[in-house]
Order: C-alpha cells, then structure tokens, then sequence
C-alpha cells in the first residue's frame, strides 16, 4: 500500500516510526516547514518531502496518483480538509483520513467526503484521563452513529466486582465486557470470569453509563 | 444585500468599500485590527476582528442573515475551509472564493464554489499587454 502522510508534527513523526515497522507498505511524508522537513529527513532517510502537500502540482510529484491512502494530520484544519479533498476529487485516492483540531469542523469533514477524521481533543481528552487515576474509565474509541464507544477500565482495590464472577453482576443495559487483561494476558470471558483486582478490561458500553459502570468495575472514586 | 467579507486586504478593502458605497450592509472580517487602516475614509460598513474559519466568529457576524460571503483571506486553504462552511453548514447562497493557486481554483470550481484565481487573472492581463496592438 502506497500511504501519504501530510504533516510532520508530533503526530506526523509517531506515525511514520510506526509506519518504517510495516515493510508491506511505501509511505511519504509531506512537510511544508523546511527547518523541520531537514530534521526528520536526517532522521528517517528519504521517505520525508519538504513541500505543501494541499498543492495539487506537488501532491503529483509525491506520487499521489497512485496513492491508496492519504493521512492529513497538520495543525491547520483549512490545510487538512484542502490536502483530502484534493486527493479525494483530483487524484481519486481512495482513502482519506484527516485530523480535525477544531471539533466544530468534524461535521463539515465528514460531509464534504473526508473518509474519517481524528479528533485531537478527543486523542488529547483520552489521554488527559489516561494520566488521571480517579478517572479509571479510559475511551478508547467512539462507535459511530452509535451512543456506543469501547473504553477501558481498570479493576481496583474496593472494586465491587471484584473476586466476583461476570454473570453475578447487574451491568446497565447494552453493557459488553469483551476482554479482560490480567496477570496471564488476555482472554474473552464467559460468565464464570472472575474479575480480579488489578485487572484491565476492555467493554463497549453506552456512554451514559460511564459512571455506573465506572462505580461497578474500577470501584468508588477516591475523594468523591 | 448583506455581504460579509473574510480579509480585509487592498482588495477585501478596496472591495468592502466600493459596496458601502453602492448602498449594500457590509461586515469585513480580519484576525488583524491593524487591516482595517486600508478601509477608505467612507467605508460606512462594520469591521469585526477575528478568524473567518471560526464558527462562532461567523455566527456573530451574523453569517445565518448573509447573502453574500466573499473569503479574500490570504491562504487558500482557509478561504476554501470558511467558504465550504460558509455554503454547507450556514447556507449562503453566493459565496465567492479567491483561490490562488490556479489549479486549486480550478478544482474547488468543479465541486461548486465560485471561485477566481488572480495568478490566471494576473498571467492572462501580463501575456495580453505585451501583444497589445500587434
């Protein structure tokens, strides 16, 4: 897969180091800065391209013909939606993804062909709540067109669930616990799963029963 | 007609001012207070410092009543990001949009948007006056 990547930020740089350990895949990253295209040029070879990656005359000469996926991850959400919409309409790419930094612009993203969109508040909210450890509810990602999303929880001391097995306890409706994380690794659970504390767990749960589910699995809010 | 204009460059300016004068309601919208010293003398419009691609900015601008939005900021993307918004999210009926780059221009045309490119304008009057009575 042919994979251009708009952007060498922070976000950028991390994606490319995850990208350069896929040897299926040929990836180019585009930055307009010059200073900064030099220093991750230095750092990770040839694969890095100083120029704007929303000009159509320069997105033809990074190959975005016969690109399969583009990725716009700048700072700048006019450059973003611009670099999509132009991969998408003039070089047919058939993937876009674009991240959004003003959340009021994930509609219009969407509406105007973007494929998906990363939301930075939401990447930063989750790891905002990540750091904190009486928010032991963690989003890991939003269902869409769903009042879905999968979270991560961890079980802890005072925990009601506890040394108590799946089936004995009285989760809100829709509530899915999919995958529990413990000492021996994961495993799917059945209703003879007993959580432990210090156990992780992986769930899809309705939003509005993040707290009732936080109460019953991590336990009660320190200081609350 | 109401007109809100992003960009309050020479030609925003130039623009903002010629349509006061013609009796249209115009709101020029620039990120720099400092852009407003371009407006003529009898510029009888409103002048709101702040970002067309913020929508709350549009909204105090009062983007819901416009008729008309013309982005003439100085980026492309962004005069193209406020303009979709601007049709899609707000519903203008005319937007107009400078786009520089000629094949941007080109290619947001085909989508819909009004848009002119000074650099084809430019190169086309350049090329034009050096042949001019051959």
């Amino acid at each position: 897969m042919y994979i251009i990547v708009v952007g060498g930020g922070s976000v950028g740089h991390g994606l490319a180091l995850e990208l350069q350990q896929m040897p299926d895949h040929e990836v180019t990253i585009v930055e307009v800065n010059s200073a900064r295209a030099a220093q991750l040029r230095a750092e990770l070879g040839e694969m890095v391209v100083h120029g704007d990656g929303s000009e159509i005359a320069f997105l033809d000469g990074v190959g975005a013909g016969r690109a399969d996926l583009i990725i716009a991850l700048t700072a700048d959400d006019g450059a973003n939606l611009v670099a999509c919409q132009v991969s998408k309409h003039w070089f047919n790419v058939k993937r876009t993804i674009a991240r959004v930094n003003d959340p009021r612009n994930e509609a219009l993203f969407l509406r105007l062909g973007v494929d998906s969109i990363v939301s930075a508040s939401g990447a930063v909210m989750a790891q905002i709540e990540a750091t904190l450890p009486e928010h032991t509810i963690i989003p890991l990602m939003a269902l869409e067109g769903s009042r879905l999303h999968v979270v991560d929880i961890r079980v802890q001391q005072g925990s009601p669930a506890a040394g108590r097995a799946l089936r004995d306890l009285q989760f809100p409706p829709e509530v899915l616990v999919s995958v529990i994380i413990g000492k021996q690794g994961a495993r799917v659970p059945d209703g003879d799963s007993v959580l432990q504390v210090g156990d992780e767990v992986i769930a899809v749960i309705p939003r509005e029963s993040d707290a009732a589910v936080r109460s019953m699995i991590a336990g009660p809010v320190e200081g609350a | 007609m109401r007109i809100l204009i992003m960009g309050c460059g020479r030609v925003g300016a130039g623009l903002a001012t010629r349509l006061t004068d013609e009796g249209h309601e115009v709101t020029v919208l620039d990120t720099d207070a400092f852009a407003f010293r371009r407006l003529l003398p009898n510029f009888a419009g409103r002048r709101l410092v702040g970002s067309g691609t913020d929508d709350r900015m549009l909204i105090d601008a009062g983007i819901a009543e416009t008729d008309c939005f013309i982005a003439l900021a100085s980026g492309d993307n962004r005069n193209i990001l406020a303009s979709q918004k601007a049709k899609e999210i707000y519903g203008v009926k005319t937007v107009v949009t400078r786009v520089k780059d000629p094949l941007r221009s080109e290619m947001f045309a085909r989508l819909g948007i009004h848009t002119f490119s000074p650099t084809k304008v430019g190169v086309t009057l350049a090329h034009d006056a050096i042949f001019q009575g051959e």
